[in-house]
C-alpha cells in the first residue's frame, strides 16, 4: 500500500516537473541538436531502466558532411543484443573515421552541370581502408576520395558529367560517365546507378576495365572477373586504386594481425563442409542494372 | 534519463528502498555511483538495469486526408490499438526562462542577410596560407625587411650595454627558470621571452623618449570588413598583443615604388575559391569597424602585433597559417585604422599610407613583418596594391636544452642556451625603435 502511494508520489512529480520526461531515443535526438515535437505526455511510461551508452551507433548517424575524422567506436562484432555475431573482431589500434565523398560528381551550390576540376591537397593512410585517400579542395569545399595510383599533392583532378560523340583522352584520377570513356580503360570507384555513389571497385590496388559500349548500357569487368552492365550515366573514376603492393604485404606475425583488430580463430577442429577447398566453376552469368522497359509495358 | 528527472527518481528509488524493493533501485538511488555508463561492469545487477537500447525505429509516416475527423485516444488517456496518436499543440513558456532557450532559425533573426559574408578570425586554417591572404588583402609581398629597418637595427645594436648577455638572461629565464617543475610549456615561455624581450627594449626610453608615447594592450577585438569583387569580408577576433603609438608609424615606400604596385599582378588561385576555410555566415552585422578601443582612447594608432603561437594550446596553426595570420591581422589593424581617418568609402590611393608592424615567434623562430595600407579599394584585382614586407623564420638560439642530448655516449647539444644569434634581436629592436629615433 505504501509502496503503491510512493510511485504515485514520484509520477505526479515528474509529470508536473517542467521537463516533460522523454525516452531514451528522444534524450538521444536531443543530445544529437535535433528538435523534437514538444508534446505534453498524458500518460507516458515510466523508465525503470537505463542503457549503457558506450554501445550507441550515433557516432556514424550524422548528415552533416565534414572533413575532420571522426571518433569511432569499436563494436566487438558484438550487435545491438550484446551477442557475438561476427567473431574474430575486437582489440586493435584505435582508429579514427575519415568521411569519403563516393559520390564524385557532387556539384557545389549554384554550379550545377559544369564540369569542375579540383585539386589534390594531400594523399594519406586511411585506417579504416585497405587504400589511401586524397584531400582534394575545390571551389569553396574540400572533402575526401579513395586516391588513384599516382595521384600526387598538387595534381589537378576534373570531374565531368558531359558524354561527347568521341571518346575522352582520360587522364588518372579523372572522373566521367562510363559512355564517355573508351574500351579498354582501366576503371575503379564504379558506381551502379546514377547518382548513387561509387559501391565497387574501392580496394587497393583494383580495377576494372571497360569492355564494351552498346546503345545505352556498358559493360564493365570486376576485379573478380564478373560482369556487370551498367547505364552509360554512372560515374566512374580512371585509373587503379592507390596501395597497389597491398597484397603482396606479410603479416609476419600474430601481433599485427591483433593491432588491425582480428581476433583469433577458434582452434577447435571444425568439420569442414561443401564450401571449403579450391573450386573451379564457370563464370557466372552478367548482371545487369539497367531497368530498360520491357516490350509488355509499352 | 534527462539528468533533470535524476533527483526525482532517485528520491522516489530512496523511499522505496525502504519497502524492501529490488537491489536495481538501491543501485539507482545510492549517490555514490559514478554514471548510469558505469551499470555493465557491475556484475551484481542484473541485465534489466544494464539492457542495451534497441536500435531506434523510424517514424511511421502519418497520413493527413483533409476534412476527415480523426478519433484519437486522447480523451481516453490511454493507449487504445487502432485509435490515431493524439497530436497536441506546441507548448510554450509564458515566462523567459535563461536555461531553456529555444533559438529562433537561422532565418527569422533580426541580423540575417541572403548574402553571406566570410569571417576570418584568429582560429582561422587557410588552406593555401599566405598566397590566400596576398589576394584577400591585394598585397605584393616582398620576402626581406626594407632596407631603412635593417640599418636601424644595425645602428640600435651598440645601445645597451652588456646586450648580448642580458638577451641571453632573458632567454634562459622564459626558457628554464620560470617554473617549478622541469620545463616551463611553451603558452608559458613564450610569453615570458616576449615580455622579457620587451622590457629590454623598453629600457632605451632614456634616449629616445618617444617610447613613452606608447602603451602595450592584451586582449582587444578587433573588427574591420571590405569588399573583393561580389564577395564580403570581415576579420574579427582577438589576436595577439597590440603596442599603440600616439604617433603614426612613418611610410615605408615612397609615392613613386606605391604606384609601380599597380603593375603587380595577382596570383591566380585556381582551381580553389580564395574563400576557402573562410567561416560562411548569413547572420553579420554590414560595416563592422572597431579598432578595439573607443574613440577618444589617447593612443590612436597600431604600431607593432605580437603574435604567439602558443597562445591557444588547443588550436595550433602550421607555420604557414601562422604567417597568413599575421598579415591578415596587420591588415585588419590598418583597415581599421584606415576607415576611421578615411571613412568606409573605398579610397583608391590613401594620402598617408597606414603602417602596421608585426611580430611572430613560436619562442626560437621569430617572422618579421611591416604592412603598408596604400589602398582601401580592395573590389578589383588592378590598381595600386598594399606591400608587405616579410623575413621569417629568423633564428634567435639553436638549442635550449634543459637535459643534453646524448647519442652514443656523446654530447650532441650540450644542456643549457646553444646557438644564440644576435641579429635576430637586434632586428627586434629595430622594428621596436621604429618610429621613435
Amino acid at each position: 500500500m505504501m509502496a503503491l502511494s510512493v510511485l504515485a508520489t514520484a509520477l505526479r512529480s515528474l509529470t508536473l516537473a517542467q521537463t516533460p520526461l522523454l525516452s531514451s531515443q528522444a534524450v538521444a535526438q536531443i543530445k544529437m541538436g535535433t528538435v523534437l515535437p514538444r508534446t505534453v505526455p498524458q500518460c507516458r511510461g515510466f523508465l525503470t531502466s537505463a542503457f549503457l551508452e558506450q554501445n550507441s551507433t550515433l557516432w556514424k548517424q550524422t548528415e552533416k558532411y565534414t572533413v575532420r575524422p571522426i571518433g569511432m567506436k569499436k563494436t566487438g562484432g558484438r550487435d545491438h543484443t550484446g551477442r557475438i555475431r561476427t567473431h574474430g573482431i575486437g582489440g586493435g589500434h584505435k582508429q579514427r573515421h575519415r568521411m569519403i565523398d563516393f559520390q564524385r560528381l557532387r556539384y557545389e551550390e549554384g554550379k550545377e552541370g559544369k564540369p569542375f576540376e579540383e585539386k589534390v591537397v594531400k594523399v594519406r593512410y586511411d585506417p579504416c581502408r585497405s587504400a589511401d585517400i586524397a584531400l582534394i579542395a575545390g571551389g569553396y569545399r574540400k572533402r575526401w576520395i579513395i586516391a588513384t595510383e599516382k595521384m600526387q599533392m598538387g595534381d589537378i583532378v576534373k570531374t565531368s558529367a558531359v558524354i561527347g560523340r568521341m571518346a575522352v583522352a582520360a587522364n588518372e584520377g579523372d572522373s566521367y560517365p562510363l559512355g564517355a570513356l573508351s574500351v579498354g580503360t582501366l576503371v575503379n570507384n564504379l558506381e551502379i546507378q546514377p547518382g548513387k555513389g561509387a559501391a565497387y571497385i574501392r580496394a587497393a590496388g583494383t580495377s576494372g576495365v571497360l569492355l564494351r559500349k552498346t546503345n545505352r548500357a556498358v559493360i564493365v569487368q570486376l576485379p573478380s572477373k564478373q560482369q556487370v552492365e551498367v547505364l552509360e550515366t554512372c560515374m566512374v573514376t580512371v585509373g587503379r586504386v592507390s596501395n597497389i603492393d597491398h597484397n603482396k604485404r606479410s603479416i609476419g606475425k600474430a601481433g599485427r594481425n591483433r593491432w588491425l583488430g582480428k581476433r583469433p580463430s577458434s582452434g577447435l577442429w571444425q568439420r569442414k563442409g561443401g564450401r571449403f577447398g579450391r573450386k573451379i566453376k564457370p563464370l557466372p552469368p552478367m548482371k545487369s542494372y539497367v531497368n530498360l522497359p520491357s516490350i509488355a509495358s509499352i | 534519463m534527462r539528468p533533470a528527472t535524476v533527483p526525482c527518481v532517485k528520491a522516489a528509488a530512496r523511499l522505496c528502498f525502504q519497502t524492501g524493493f529490488s537491489k536495481e533501485w538501491r543501485w539507482l538511488a545510492s549517490p555514490g555511483r559514478a554514471s548510469f555508463r558505469q551499470a555493465q561492469r557491475h556484475f551484481n545487477v542484473s541485465r534489466c538495469v544494464t539492457a542495451k537500447r534497441p536500435p531506434p525505429r523510424s517514424p511511421k509516416e502519418t497520413v493527413e486526408i483533409p476534412g476527415l475527423g480523426v478519433i484519437t485516444y486522447g480523451e481516453r488517456m490511454h493507449y487504445v490499438p487502432g485509435l490515431a496518436k493524439p497530436v497536441y499543440p506546441l507548448w510554450e513558456r509564458a515566462y523567459k526562462d535563461p536555461r531553456f532557450y529555444q533559438a529562433l532559425p537561422a532565418h527569422e533573426m533580426r541580423l540575417y542577410k541572403e548574402k553571406p559574408c566570410y569571417v576570418f578570425h584568429q582560429r582561422t586554417s587557410p588552406l593555401e596560407g599566405l598566397r590566400q591572404a596576398l589576394w584577400l588583402t591585394k598585397t605584393k609581398m616582398i620576402s626581406s625587411l626594407p632596407p631603412q629597418l635593417l640599418s636601424l637595427a644595425e645602428s640600435a645594436a651598440n645601445q645597451i650595454p652588456d646586450l648580448d648577455e642580458r638577451v641571453q638572461k632573458a632567454i634562459k629565464h622564459a626558457r628554464f627558470w620560470d617554473t617549478t617543475e622541469e620545463r616551463p610549456g611553451k603558452a608559458k615561455y613564450c610569453n615570458a621571452l616576449l615580455l622579457n624581450l620587451l622590457h629590454l627594449c623598453a629600457t632605451l626610453q632614456t634616449t629616445h623618449s618617444a617610447i613613452g608615447r606608447r602603451m602595450l594592450a592584451e586582449r582587444y577585438s578587433l573588427s574591420a570588413s571590405w569588399k573583393r569583387g561580389d564577395d564580403l569580408f570581415q576579420i574579427r577576433g582577438q589576436n595577439g598583443f597590440l603596442q599603440n603609438c600616439m604617433d603614426p608609424l612613418p611610410e615605408i615606400s615612397g609615392k613613386q615604388e606605391v604606384k609601380d604596385t599597380a603593375d603587380h599582378v595577382l596570383e591566380n588561385l585556381y582551381p580553389v575559391c580564395p574563400t576557402i576555410s573562410l567561416q560562411k555566415v548569413h547572420l553579420y552585422k554590414e560595416e563592422v569597424n572597431c579598432s578595439g578601443f573607443t574613440g577618444d582612447c589617447p593612443y590612436p594608432h597600431a604600431h607593432t602585433l605580437y603574435f604567439l603561437e602558443g597562445a591557444d594550446p588547443h588550436w595550433t596553426l602550421r607555420p604557414e597559417q601562422f604567417r597568413t595570420k599575421m598579415v591578415m591581422f596587420a591588415f585588419g589593424n590598418a583597415l581599421a585604422r584606415a576607415h576611421t581617418l578615411y571613412g568606409n568609402q573605398p579610397q583608391c590611393v590613401l594620402d598617408r599610407p597606414i603602417t602596421v608592424q608585426a611580430v611572430g615567434t613560436n619562442g626560437r623562430l621569430f617572422q618579421f613583418m611591416v604592412f603598408q595600407l596604400n589602398t582601401t579599394d580592395l573590389s578589383g584585382d588592378d590598381g595600386i596594391k598594399n606591400q608587405v614586407w616579410l623575413e621569417s623564420d629568423v633564428e634567435l638560439y639553436d638549442f635550449a636544452k634543459v637535459r643534453p642530448f646524448i647519442k652514443k655516449k656523446q654530447v650532441k647539444v650540450p644542456a643549457g642556451l646553444a646557438g644564440y644569434k644576435p641579429e635576430t634581436f637586434s632586428r627586434f629592436m629595430g622594428l621596436y625603435l621604429h618610429g621613435a629615433a
